[in-house]
């Protein structure tokens, strides 16, 4: 396994958390806009309280969606189109050989804790994630050889082999830059370069956020943005219809949308993420060995159907682990069209027809829900379905993520570009192919037209050996009071930018 | 007692319709209460869904007739659990000597301080979360009434004459506890039996509405109630079955318990 | 009396260390192994050997155990294993929320159940009174987080009177405080007052037969003006208990109010805790419900000594 490509750790969301900001005028709802402070405040109602706020050594999205890029930032950042853009670093070059990369790095951020951003804080940072982080995802750095400051604005890194998937994963939480003396307490006080500073965290309730007014770059507009978080959909909707939040960031419920979209004083934002709601199959057991079983089971389930029954119809249908925002996106929805009578053949052929299948699925609201209507949709094609419920995400990752104790599963893959990782035969999902590594590995060393066709033939392989059945792609669904600006369509990066918005 | 006893007939009778309706639910059900079917979701109450349907398109006449198994169930087992422990540690500390009956009774006592919900979130930290372990946790936090209520009734049993007979005898303990003691505690123990009987059904509606209850697909009511949460504005029905549901069985053997209190006890017949 | 008073507290403080025992021992027969369920899955060896180091993990279970004791003697409840915070500040944070909730929630248990229970005993073969007490019985079946659902529903969603949910500190903003306390308070107090009320009814019941109160209404007085002078502070005691018990119960029962109405208090910390699998966490927050539960029976044991003028006898 290439380093880049390396199991990397828990890449769903937790509560298919999208990135999300809720913005609210202190308690009170828009209406009570009028006075000076509250127009510079916004609480934002999201799932998935972080369990501490140190994502060097702790899984999860919920961290990097509230700290990356508000408070940390990287180097380099994905805009809204998905492209690589400057962020601490100005410009970049890469070496002919694709191995090193020279970066100017902006001479005016400054960290919270008032020291200058300098290129020995990047080296350092860089460093730090192979000796001190824990989480699997550090393996991103592996093929750094080494990083070193060649002034304090300019930093030179160089790699043990060509990867484009390095420079990406620099824009996610790995390439957050931390200042040398700012990491003693990660897991409760944060330091970064960031437009916000974060100042406050009632546990079981809310993280604050103040604005830097250091900030090196253009400032943000709120004075104060409080991430207030809930455990359950309902109480989150109702949180904003009584003012209490000013955005959902993240609406779990999507039935409940109606009350919000026939309301004019709240504006619904509908778009895409990375989460590609999969259907996993342990491919290392004899029947999910036979492509048929698995093909089978993908022509048994009517996507369209199943989506407007557990998700209400929002989200898209995708054919493979590439959601649109991708630059190699093809629409694969036709590889398996629903064919319930192939289904059965396929599965007859396969010996899979009439044997008892174990779907364990997470505590999760998107998997119980659609858990159900997969079961009886393959019951249908001639499978027997056993659902098993397991607390995510404790008893989850253990039991399936782990030791790989599962005949197939439900789970959102949240992570950006996450095919890879998630198609590999130390993943749960034991998916060894090396066709696909081959079409992997070519992508990763390549120009940006290799990579570009490279990533299409994976994808379209995937789909067509059926490595898994992508139920649908989670949408990014928020809503809003219709003041709030500058929320974003596609959720596609880990972090909720909270410096675009504005009223 | 010539007097009709309200309570005892309107709790018999609802507790007789609930048992009826889980044995029905075996042989027939109008529909597959577990099938989805995308075409009929969310269906408002009509002559073929008298309920309607939720929105996997099942029948919710179906699943409020298939979830009073569950209810029965948890409610069966955790009874059975508290019974199996809480009578014979009740009868035991009757019987014995006064310094190891307060040694009993005492740690009766601090059992106490283990409420059912706490017990049930703390086995489901170990075990994980599921209807069995809800159902045990449940169980063991109802022993202390249990073996309170029957060490109570079990010490005037002792007092009576035949028993101080048998014990001039030479009777064993053991053959006295079975053949007097227990025949008479036996109305005390079906009056405390269908008060924790609601008081279980009322937990496991409480778990499962935290996630800690019964999974799905199985159909219960608490289950119901939670998935119904995010239709409170669009169907409300939704959650008002499963509600009334829950309600009309806490209250039926609420009441079975207070009319077999007052039945067994004519005299406490307006204590409650 | 004192000797009643010094049996008593040797039974709480012996409760209390029996049960910090059972606590401990429950937590340390878990399998699996703290460090490694609270680093996660990917987490190396390495790491699980540096983390049951640094919490003292690989010493022996009695040390352990004192050394935990000897931190919740000094309040000191220790530091998670996930968050690496110091957990006394959270709980106690948590324990205040939960208390004025609860403490709200009894308050109007009270004033509900004292008056309909005394109408239902004093009517009690009377339409008024039988009407009341079918309403109490209904009232005892409606689970708690339903009647939050259905006040939610009305009073913030439909008519908008109140917040839906959420919690603010009373100092912060006393006003917005007492908005956010109503709905979840009424919630579990409604309920909490329908089962009471069962019990007032009765402790008045039983009240109205004893010979003094016949004494006194032989002398003329009004049959309430007869049970307010002589018969209250009678009736007071088997409700005294009961509520006792109750307040025990809502501490912990008020978690389920606590997830429907967004409060972030002791249940909520506990059930956060079991899903982060912050082992320690849990025990302590169970600790301090047990210890909370215990201290609330013995304050209970006190008044019923202080208040039955039997009883002070008795033993």
């Amino acid at each position: 396994m290439k380093p880049s490509f390396s199991t990397r750790a828990v890449a769903f969301l937790a509560s298919a958390a999208l990135l999300a900001v809720t913005a609210c005028s202190a308690g009170s709802g828009t209406s009570s806009g009028s006075s000076p402070g509250a127009d510079q405040k916004l609480s934002i109602g999201l799932v998935a309280e972080p369990a501490s706020l140190d994502f060097t050594t702790t899984d999860g999205a919920a961290i990097p969606q509230a700290l990356l890029g508000n408070v940390y930032e990287t180097l380099v950042k994905q805009d809204d189109s998905g492209k690589i853009v400057p962020s601490l670093a100005k410009s970049w070059t890469v070496s002919p050989d694709r191995k090193t990369y020279t970066f100017d790095l902006v001479d005016n951020a400054k960290f919270t804790n008032d020291k200058q951003f300098t290129a020995n804080d990047a080296v350092f940072s860089i460093n730090r994630v192979k000796t001190a982080w824990t989480t699997s995802l550090k393996a991103a750095m592996d093929v750094v050889s080494q990083a070193k400051a060649l002034s304090p604005t300019q930093l030179q890194v160089t790699l043990t082999k060509p990867s484009n998937d390095w420079l990406f994963r620099m824009t996610t939480r790995i390439g957050a830059m931390f200042s040398e003396s700012g990491v003693s307490a990660l897991a409760t006080a944060p330091v970064g370069s960031g437009p916000f500073k974060f100042s406050k965290w009632n546990r079981g309730d809310s993280i604050v956020m103040v604005r830097n007014d250091n900030y090196w770059g253009s400032k943000p507009f709120f004075q104060q943005i409080t991430l207030k978080y809930f455990k359950d959909a309902t109480a989150l909707n109702n949180a904003l219809l009584t003012g209490t939040i000013n955005v959902v960031g993240t609406v779990q419920a999507p039935e409940a949308l109606s009350q919000f979209t026939s309301n004019d004083k709240y504006q619904v934002i509908e778009g895409t993420t990375n989460g590609e709601v999969l259907l996993s199959f342990n491919n290392s057991l004899p029947l999910f060995k036979d492509v048929r079983t698995r093909q089978g089971i993908r022509m048994a389930i009517d996507h369209k159907a199943l989506l407007d029954t557990c998700w209400a119809g929002r989200g898209k249908l995708i054919g493979s682990m590439v959601p649109p925002t991708d630059p190699w996106y093809e629409d694969l929805t036709g590889v398996a069209p629903y064919d319930l009578a192939k289904a059965k053949s396929l599965l007859q052929a396969s010996g899979a027809a009439g044997k008892t299948l174990r779907l364990r699925l997470p505590t999760l609201p998107y998997a119980t829900s659609c858990g159900q209507v997969v079961k009886s949709q393959l019951e249908q094609a001639g499978l027997k379905v056993a659902i098993d419920q397991l607390e995510f995400p404790a008893a989850w990752l253990t039991t399936v993520f782990k030791n790989a104790d599962y005949d197939m599963s439900i789970i959102a893959h949240v992570e950006p570009r996450d095919l890879g990782a998630v198609f590999n035969p130390k993943y749960y999902t034991r998916y060894d192919d090396p066709t696909l590594q081959g079409y992997l590995a070519a992508a990763d060393s390549g120009d940006e037209a290799a990579q570009v066709d490279n990533l299409k033939k994976a994808a379209r392989r995937l789909s067509e050996q059926a490595a898994g059945d992508w139920l649908f792609l989670l949408p990014n669904l928020m809503v809003a009071d219709k003041s709030v600006k500058g929320l974003p369509t596609n959720a596609i990066t880990e972090n909720f930018d909270l410096s675009k918005l504005a009223r | 007692m010539k007097r009709l006893n309200p309570s005892l007939i309107a709790g018999g009778v609802i507790v007789a319709v609930i048992v009826l309706m889980a044995l029905v639910s075996f042989v027939w059900t109008p529909y597959d209460a577990t099938l989805v079917s995308p075409a009929s979701r969310l269906l408002e109450p009509s002559w073929s869904h008298w309920f309607g349907t939720d929105k996997f398109g099942r029948d919710i006449l179906s699943q409020i007739m298939v979830g009073s198994r569950t209810t029965l169930f948890v409610g069966v087992v955790a009874v059975g659990v508290a019974a199996v422990i809480g009578v014979p540690l009740g009868i035991l500390a009757a019987m014995v000597r006064r310094w190891p009956s307060e040694v009993i009774m005492r740690a009766n006592d601090l059992l106490l301080a283990f409420p059912a919900l706490l017990l049930a979130i703390m086995f489901g930290a170990v075990f994980g979360a599921s209807t069995l372990t809800a159902m045990i946790a449940i169980g063991i936090a109802s022993v202390p009434s249990f073996a309170r209520v029957i060490r109570s009734g079990a010490l005037q049993v002792m007092r009576t004459e035949y028993v101080l007979a048998a014990r001039a005898a030479g009777r064993q303990p053991f053959p006295i506890a079975l053949r007097h003691v227990l025949p008479n505690v036996t109305s005390l123990i079906t009056v405390q039996a269908s008060v924790s009987f609601a008081i279980a059904v009322l937990a496991e509606a409480a778990l499962s509405f935290l996630g800690y209850g019964t999974p799905p697909p199985t159909p219960s009511w608490g289950r119901m109630l939670q998935e119904s949460q995010e239709f409170l504005f669009s169907a409300p029905r939704l959650a008002i079955f499963p509600g009334i549901a829950i309600a009309i069985a806490v209250l039926g053997f609420n009441l079975l318990g207070d009319g077999l209190r007052d039945r067994f006890d004519p005299k406490l017949e307006d204590r409650r | 009396m004192i000797l009643r008073l010094i049996e008593r507290t040797g039974v709480f403080l012996v409760s209390l260390v029996v049960s910090s025992v059972l606590v401990f021992a429950f937590m340390a027969v878990l399998p699996g192994d703290p460090a490694r369920v609270a680093l996660g899955v990917n987490a190396s060896d390495e790491a699980v050997a540096e983390l049951r180091r640094q919490f003292g993990l690989d010493r022996s279970l009695p040390t352990q155990y004192f050394d935990w004791l000897g931190g919740l003697l000094r309040g000191d409840l220790g530091t998670s294993y996930v968050s690496k915070a110091a957990i006394g500040p959270q709980v106690f944070d948590r324990l205040q929320v939960t208390l004025w909730l609860v403490v709200a929630g009894m308050i109007i248990a009270l004033v509900v159940a004292a008056p309909a229970g005394t109408v239902m005993a004093a009517r009690h073969r009377k339409i008024s009174g039988l009407a009341l007490s079918a309403f109490s019985q209904v009232g005892v079946a409606v689970p708690a987080f339903l009647a939050g659902i259905l006040l939610i529903v009305v009073f913030a969603v439909r008519l908008g009177w109140l917040p839906a949910n959420g919690w603010t500190p009373p100092a912060q903003d006393p006003a917005m405080f007492l908005k956010q306390l109503i709905l979840p308070a009424l919630s579990l107090g409604l309920v909490q007052g329908a089962v009471l009320t069962r019990y007032v009814r009765s402790a008045v019941l039983e009240v109205l037969r004893e010979d003094y109160l016949r004494t006194a209404r032989a002398k003329g007085l009004r049959p309430f003006q007869a049970l307010w002078r002589h018969g209250l502070r009678n009736a007071a005691v088997p409700v005294v208990t009961v509520l006792g018990l109750q307040l025990a119960t809502l501490l912990i029962g008020a978690v389920v109010v606590e997830r429907v109405f967004v409060i972030p208090g002791l249940g909520s910390l506990l059930l956060d805790g079991v899903s982060n699998r912050d082992l320690l966490l849990v025990q302590d927050v169970v600790m301090v419900l047990v210890i909370a539960v215990l201290l609330v029976n013995f304050v209970v044991d006190l008044l019923y000594v202080a208040l039955d003028p039997r009883l002070r006898t008795a033993s």
